[in-house]
């Protein structure tokens, strides 16, 4: 008995040193260290970017032959909890994708300024603002995200409307949307706002049309007023469309992602607000609609005064974490993955209008062909400029100015003092 | 558990100790080793308890009194709990969690109820038996993918209203019914484990007590009052319990899918906040203070059911 006494002693130590020791970190080796590059995105998993890794990874090989490079693709919901864990706890990647706007300027604490290393692509890539703040650049664009409005060119033929002469101002196209309406049966948007992203598109789809360009731009600078009336006009215009019926019945309930993109596909409305790159965008449609259906129009004018641009930004870049061993290495890798070869098997894989602007893009489907040359006089997007607690604020407002629990008013008041104190 | 089997040991050693030691005694180190044998018995466990799961807690109440972004790092005191009050999001989410607190007599007496007429053996109980468990084996998302379809505004369930010539109802998109609409699925997909129970319950019910009351006269909801639920306390307040923890705690899934917190923010729960400003909002900090406001309440309702639980136990 006394010896198995003692037995339960030795084991009871030995799982309690084995206990604190998983606890404790494990460090890396400083060898494995330097000759490995982490890299954490959302979308090395997906098929259609395969092509588009290994030409980065090839091109990054011919430099540092000797380094191995990882990519981890993580879920795409959970990616910044996932990140932002990660970061904390000093375990995070070297190189990792993110989105512009918002998310990375969030987040800029921990990341290297690219400034220096990035100076030669600055005239080749598109994009940079998304990824820069105060302006110093923390990210390399390597798509690029905007909001053209696509409409279905069939529907339009259908409804007695010349599908090769979209709509120039707000009058014009809500008579269209009668047409369709009467003609197709068809609603007029295809509208999903239950994740609360439909204002978003909403805004920057169609601000274009409402905001002057002083204003525009004075929005961009950070200079926004919220009590102008052509602010106020684009959420009194969110719920005007949606009151006169021109949008899918239950937009609150309707996930943008991919319900309201199925409406589209499926012909029960005649337009969308949608993207440039990833998904909802002319490469999806065009597999539904076929890619001669998908018409691309810019924002019809409401306001006198304003001019149709395309409002676009930097959609994802990759960024260099400040803690990485050998910065000059990681960045070597962001150059690698936002170089010309690598970018052009993005487009041709996935579809994505990617940040290189020397890529030629006319051989592909119509609606590209008319994307494209607007990339040049085109503006960042007017949500993009929002912090995301700003837009997590509006998304839920957009939802009460549908159901009518908010005035306009009121959410224009509530998302000023958001954007104020953010 | 742990300390009566150490006790037992030490006796057990104790008898022993004469015949090994050739009978010179009990020696102080012998003794100093037998006080501390239940010590270093439990030592694995506290260990666990204390790294695992003790530490990271004071480390997370620890963090919430920092701030975030900019302040990162840097004590704020009490600042992320005042925003919390000050967020009408993080007032609905815990109203939320009063409101399925209010719920759950409905949640605990739907299985309740169906279990009474399985046990009255109903034409059809064994199939129904089967049915009613069926839900409870698919995952919270698999269930809310298909209600997403069932109760989308243009899904078959308007439609069968509209056949009949009632309005769509926007199950998910209104405010003031997404919340109903969520929990509503919620009991669905897990009265089955509850109904279990129940049944299990009706195993022990005297039999004779019943057909007592039926040669009596009594009507069904006579026989369901005054027999079946005294005969049931127990197993009526196990089920409150459990049903309690299972709203609290894993309602995420969900919500996550079926509606993402929305419409209008009307469908938070702690958890899902939580979940927000930690990933989406990039606010670990408040997050943080969250999670140490969640763990307070589910203290006080754990430390709540424990007590109903035992005072249950007595009665017996």
């Amino acid at each position: 008995m006394k010896q198995r006494t003692l037995w339960s002693v030795v084991l009871a130590t030995g799982l309690a040193v084995t206990g604190c020791g998983s606890a404790a970190p494990t460090q890396p080796s400083p060898g494995e260290s330097k000759s490995k590059i982490v890299v954490w995105d959302w979308k090395s998993g997906e098929p259609g970017v395969t092509s588009y890794i290994e030409k980065a990874k090839a091109d990054f090989a011919k430099k540092h032959p000797d380094v191995t490079v990882e990519f981890v693709a993580q879920p795409f919901d959970q990616y910044y909890t996932l990140l932002g864990a990660a970061t904390q706890s000093g375990k995070g990647p070297d190189v990792m994708l993110f989105n512009g706007g918002g998310q990375i300027r969030d987040r800029v604490d921990g990341l290297l300024p690219l400034d220096q290393y990035v100076a030669e692509d600055k005239q080749r890539l598109a994009g940079w603002d998304a990824f820069s703040k105060d302006g110093t650049i923390y990210a390399s664009p390597v798509t690029l995200q905007g909001h053209p409005i696509y409409f279905n060119k069939s529907i339009y033929q259908k409804a007695g409307l010349d599908p090769a002469n979209p709509p120039k101002t707000w009058d014009e196209f809500v008579s269209n949307c009668a047409a369709i309406k009467k003609a197709a049966g068809a609603k007029c948007f295809a509208l999903g706002n239950k994740e609360g992203f439909g204002i978003q598109f909403f805004m920057s789809g169609l601000g274009p049309g409402i905001l002057t360009p002083k204003e525009y731009d004075d929005w961009i600078a950070g200079k926004r007023d919220w009590t102008s009336p052509h602010v106020k006009e684009i959420f009194s215009l969110w719920k005007k469309v949606n009151d006169d019926g021109l949008n899918n019945d239950g937009a609150n309930s309707t996930a943008l992602f991919n319900d309201a993109f199925g409406l589209f596909n499926t012909g029960k409305a005649a337009s969308i607000i949608g993207l440039m790159s990833d998904i909802g965008h002319w490469k999806d449609f065009g597999e539904f609609l076929g890619a001669d259906q998908v018409g691309v129009m810019t924002a019809p004018v409401v306001t006198s005064g304003a001019t149709s641009v395309l409002p676009y930004d930097g959609g994802i870049g990759y960024g260099v974490a400040k803690s990485t061993k050998d910065p000059a290495l990681a960045t070597d890798l962001v150059r690698s993955l936002t170089s010309t070869g690598a970018l052009t098997a993005f487009y041709t894989g996935a579809g994505a209008i990617t940040s290189d602007t020397t890529i030629d893009v006319s051989q592909g489907a119509p609606a590209v062909a008319a994307i494209v040359p607007q990339i040049k006089d085109g503006k960042p997007a007017l949500h993009v400029a929002l912090s995301s607690k700003t837009l997590d604020l509006m998304g839920r407002l957009s939802q009460q100015l549908l159901s009518g629990s908010v005035s306009v008013d009121e959410a224009v008041k509530q998302l000023a003092a958001s954007d104020k104190t953010s | 558990m742990v300390r009566s089997a150490a006790a037992e040991r030490t006796t057990g050693a104790k008898f022993q100790r004469p015949g090994r030691h050739g009978g010179t005694g009990r020696t102080p180190r012998g003794a100093r080793a037998e006080r501390l044998a239940p010590f270093v018995l439990v030592a694995p466990a506290v260990l666990i308890i204390v790294a695992l799961r003790l530490w990271p807690l004071l480390l997370g109440v620890n963090f919430s009194f920092t701030g975030d972004g900019e302040r990162n790092g840097t004590s704020v005191g009490f600042d992320n709990y005042a925003q919390l009050l000050d967020d009408p999001l993080f007032r609905t989410a815990l109203g939320n969690v009063g409101l399925l607190v209010a719920l759950l007599p409905v949640a605990v007496a739907i299985p309740g109820l169906l279990a009474t007429f399985i046990y009255l053996r109903v034409p059809g109980h064994r199939l129904f038996r089967g049915v009613y468990f069926f839900p409870a084996v698919l995952s919270p998302v698999i269930v809310g993918a298909i209600f997403n379809l069932m109760l989308g505004f243009d899904g078959p369930l308007n439609a069968a209203l509209g056949a009949i010539g009632l309005g769509p109802i926007d199950w998910l998109g209104d405010p003031d019914v997404a919340m109903f609409t969520v929990i509503g699925v919620h009991i669905w997909a897990t009265f089955g484990m509850a109904l279990v129970v129940f049944l299990a319950g009706f195993s022990t019910l005297d039999a004779a007590l019943l057909d007592a009351a039926r040669m009596d006269g009594a009507s069904l909801r006579q026989v369901i009052w005054h027999v079946i639920i005294p005969g049931l306390s127990r197993t009526i307040q196990f089920v409150f319990v459990t049903t309690m923890i299972g709203m609290l705690t894993s309602m995420f899934g969900l919500l996550y899918v079926m509606t993402s917190g929305g419409p209008e923010g009307s469908t938070y729960l702690p958890e899902f906040y939580v979940w927000i400003q930690q990933g989406r909002m990039n606010r670990p900090a408040l997050a943080s203070a969250a999670s140490t406001v969640l763990f307070l309440i589910m203290l006080v309702v754990g430390i709540l059911q424990v007590s109903v639980l035992r005072r249950a136990g007595r009665e017996d």
